[in-house]
């Protein structure tokens, strides 16, 4: 079964045309990159699949089920988790009170008025879990806004992550990383999403080639081609159009 | 441990200061206590609206009058009602309020939201005057009975004529209400209710549904501004357009808040506070209140944006910059 | 022509009358609203302070037409001071800062006008030649109302074509959409706000003058009108002009016949139109999503 399928999808801003008859196909547990040039329309096929948008025509499934309009929020307690390309954490608030948040959520606690939140032990416990896990125990008490690039992209990418969802989608995680924090953010990629189903929107090839199962290419909002890292270099399609002389 | 054992005796203390303030201080103080305590209960329940989720509202008051009118009314008009039970139609008036508002006012923010509420809160006032049938008009619901508090066969204690009786009443509903909204900021939905104030995108993308959360802040806020009209009503036994619904009655928690600093949860109980003081000292000099506010207002956002709790803030920061990454006041 | 229709007309006219006056009111509101992005809440009391300013001149002079031309000048040039020396350090801090500066000045003014005029109701006299009625067609017109809806008229017309039509409209607008492009052309765009906000309060100030022969002046002038102004700014769409046109023809009219059929509850109307619009429509009738 498809964990993530659209379905002819299309999409303009008032007349401007930038997605046509998309028809993405993610499988259960793979990870899987969609590249192509700026301005081909990934982030707004992303935000189309977690809610943001709806498509002008055309339908989204996840496991199976028709999820086109419904609410990003909805989509999160289904099972979908979501991270942006601009840095987007409560910058206000701790590293330790941003994750505890998406747990806070994944345990459908909610409308908790009986209970201070600092004295629900199990939450505290898991929240510095994960905190360990992507080495921000260090920075625990750090407020988001205040750490440095890497550790504030590693602290996004864990957010979306933290509820637990089955399928995870990351938009141009290592955007703006240097080559060690990218190699790291990489690593950590691999180590949180063991067993998820990740769609990735990347610019970076190495990153690209070395991550995904399988590619998607995206040209002026239509889909060039799909398939393993491979077929992709061999795809002389994709090569004139996107490619070209990267020398992957 | 130490500072639990610190906090423990501060608490004591300031239960036997305002245990022992009627004693030792005459009537007009304690008046001005319980003045102080209302006004610094309706800051605290608007900060919770605008400095834990970011809304700003212009049109507070409609919820203290609510409260105001709520209590007086039965309190009029029904024979043998209980002071707690008038003090809680009060709250329930104004919940109810922010309940018929609450689909309307959840789908807007920032200036729409500010400016909607100055309006509802304008109708409110103009309703309050013109429906002189129900309200009086300009006279407002006055000399309505005042009961007793009792606890069935236990204790009786008479309100009226008994400034100290309803000044230990006064202290312990409005005591309780900041209790219990310093305890709500510290529940998991108080914590949802600030990640909203932070990035409202994100908290929809965990999962949590921003629309209700709002909603649920804002009856919970407009409660305790209810409960604050309520006592305040009792206290004066009186309410009045003017006095409840007025313009200013919206815009003085504001300057409190300002004051105290946004954000920061007993910031606006100082704000009250220092506001009360200089309001004090200043109308022996003179009757503009209008003017001491404005002043206020400008020189405040001019100089400290961040009232007193970011001034102390930053002041901490000078001297103990190393010591402390404890920016974030609200956890 | 029978007493009843030639009533209803008068009505309308008054109606008419007032509806233009928030137009004005409204207008200068949406013009700094929508260049500017900044909601002046001072906007209603710059509008009484006109009217004062209407009346002393009037005192002085004796002459109404030197009291419209100076009045809002006066005013516009108080708007100037409070954009240079106050709003502008409130950029940084976003609209919490700049309602709360202009709150503050509000209060401030309507404390300066009790401190320098009193608090009683001062009478301004119109000038004899717009006194009276004139015959149209049968029906009997008061023509100072009419003076005012053709004034407003005039007023509009000159700021439509100086913000669509002129050099200035042009970088005024652009300033909006692209402040750093506007700075990169070598143009002064605080000087630009500065002329904005000064425009913005002048039509305010034009409102104050035009309003005082018929409301006399007094301090309870901002909440009174100002509030209304601000309702049709938000009923018709913040920063839209034509939603402030509609809705101040409209909030003009339900508020004479309102008075007439309801008596004492004309503003209830008015704000249960408000809150009917917002709830199908939150950011007004005309208003672009934020």
């Amino acid at each position: 079964m498809n964990m993530l399928e659209t379905k002819g999808l299309y999409h303009d801003f008032s007349g401007l045309k930038v997605l046509f008859d998309i028809n993405l196909q993610v499988k259960e547990g793979e990870r899987h990159a969609v590249i192509g040039p700026n301005g081909a329309g990934k982030t707004t096929l992303f935000n189309i699949i977690t809610g943001t948008y709806k498509p002008s025509k055309g339908k989204v499934f996840f496991k199976g089920k028709e999820i086109t309009g419904l609410k990003p929020c909805d989509l999160c307690r289904i099972g979908m988790g979501r991270s942006f390309q601009i840095t987007s954490t409560f910058n206000r608030l701790t590293a330790f009170q941003n994750i505890r948040l998406a747990i806070l959520s994944k345990r459908g606690v909610r409308f908790n008025l009986l209970r201070k939140v600092d004295k629900i032990e199990e939450i505290t416990r898991e929240t510095e879990e994960v905190l360990k896990r992507i080495n921000l125990i260090g920075e625990r008490n750090f407020p988001a806004g205040a750490l440095s690039y890497g550790k504030h992209r590693a602290l996004e990418i864990s957010l979306a992550m933290a509820t637990d969802p089955e399928l995870v989608l990351l938009d141009e995680f290592a955007a703006g990383m240097s080559r060690d924090e990218t190699h790291n953010a990489v690593a950590l990629i691999r180590k949180l999403t063991e067993g998820k189903t990740v769609v990735i929107i990347e610019h970076d090839m190495d990153v690209v080639f070395s991550l995904a199962d399988r590619i998607t290419v995206l040209h002026y909002g239509r889909i060039l081609a799909t398939g393993t890292p491979d077929e992709i270099r061999r795809n002389q399609e994709v090569k004139d159009a996107y490619l070209g002389d990267l020398e992957v | 441990m130490k500072n639990k054992i610190i906090n423990w005796f501060l608490w004591v203390g300031l239960i036997v200061i305002v245990a022992i303030i009627p004693k030792v201080f005459g009537a007009y103080y304690v008046s001005l206590i319980v003045t102080f305590a209302v006004f610094a209960v309706l800051s605290v329940s608007l900060n919770v609206l605008l400095g834990f989720t970011g809304l700003l509202s212009f049109g507070h008051a409609m919820f203290f009058g609510a409260g105001g009118y709520g209590t007086a009314l039965a309190l009029k008009h029904i024979a043998g009602l209980s002071l707690l039970s008038s003090v809680g139609i009060g709250v329930l008036s104004a919940s109810v309020l922010a309940l018929v508002l609450c689909p309307l006012v959840v789908r807007v923010s920032g200036t729409a939201f500010a400016m909607l509420h100055l309006a509802f809160a304008q109708l409110m006032y103009v309703l309050a005057l013109k429906l002189r049938g129900i309200t009086g008009g300009e006279d407002g619901i006055g000399n309505f009975p005042i009961p007793p508090f009792t606890i069935p066969g236990v204790v009786s204690f008479n309100m009226k004529g008994v400034p100290e009786n309803f000044y230990y009443f006064a202290m312990i509903v409005l005591g309780l209400s900041v209790w219990l909204m310093w305890f709500f900021t510290k529940t998991p939905f108080g914590q949802i209710q600030v990640g909203i104030r932070d990035n409202a995108k994100r908290i929809d993308y965990l999962g949590f549904k921003v629309s209700h959360t709002k909603a649920v802040v804002y009856v919970v806020s407009a409660a305790f501004a209810g409960v604050a009209g309520s006592v305040y009503a009792i206290f004066h036994n009186l309410v009045s357009a003017d006095g409840s619904l007025g313009v200013l009655v919206s815009f003085q928690p504001i300057i409190n808040t300002m004051i105290g600093g946004v954000g920061s949860f007993f910031g606006p109980i100082w704000g009250t506070a220092i506001f009360q003081i200089l309001e004090e000292i200043i109308v022996r000099f003179t009757d503009r209140v209008e003017l001491v506010i404005g002043v206020t207002l400008i020189l405040v956002i001019m100089f400290a944006p961040q009232g007193l709790a970011g001034w102390i803030t930053t002041l901490k920061q000078r001297f103990f910059s190393a010591s402390s990454h404890k920016l974030e006041k609200i956890s | 022509m029978d007493a009843t229709t030639s009533m209803y007309v008068a009505q309308g006219i008054h109606g008419l009358a007032y509806g233009m006056v928030l137009f004005l009111i409204a207008s200068g509101l949406n013009v700094i609203f929508g260049m500017m992005g900044i909601l002046n809440l001072a906007h209603g009391a710059f509008f009484m302070l006109s009217a004062y300013f209407c009346y002393s001149v009037l005192n002085l002079t004796g002459n109404f037409w030197l009291a419209l031309l100076l009045a809002p000048l006066f005013t516009a040039f108080f708007g100037i001071i409070l954009e240079r020396f106050f709003l502008r350090k409130m950029h940084a801090m976003g609209h919490m800062g700049e309602l709360i500066m202009t709150l503050g000045v509000s209060l401030v003014i309507l404390a300066a006008v009790k401190i320098f005029w009193g608090t009683e109701n001062l009478p301004v006299k119109m000038p004899p030649i717009l006194e009276g009625m004139v015959s149209l067609g049968g029906l009997e017109y008061p023509v100072y109302r009419l003076f005012i809806i053709g004034l407003a008229g005039v007023v509009l017309a000159i700021m439509t074509l100086l913000l669509y039509k002129t050099r200035l409209g042009k970088i005024v607008r652009a300033a909006v959409s692209d402040r750093e492009m506007v700075n990169a052309l070598g143009i002064n765009i605080p000087v630009v706000f500065m002329v904005v906000f000064g425009v913005g309060t002048w039509m305010a100030g034009v409102a104050g003058v035009v309003i005082a022969p018929i409301l006399t002046v007094f301090p309870g002038l901002a909440d009174q009108v100002g509030m209304d102004a601000f309702l049709v700014v938000i009923t018709g769409g913040f920063g839209s002009l034509l939603g402030a046109v509609i809705v101040s023809i409209i909030f003009g009219l339900l508020s004479s016949y309102g008075v007439q059929f309801l008596s004492q509850l004309a503003p209830v109307v008015m704000v249960g139109f408000m809150a009917l619009v917002l709830a199908i429509r939150p950011s007004g009738l005309f208003g672009v999503k934020e």
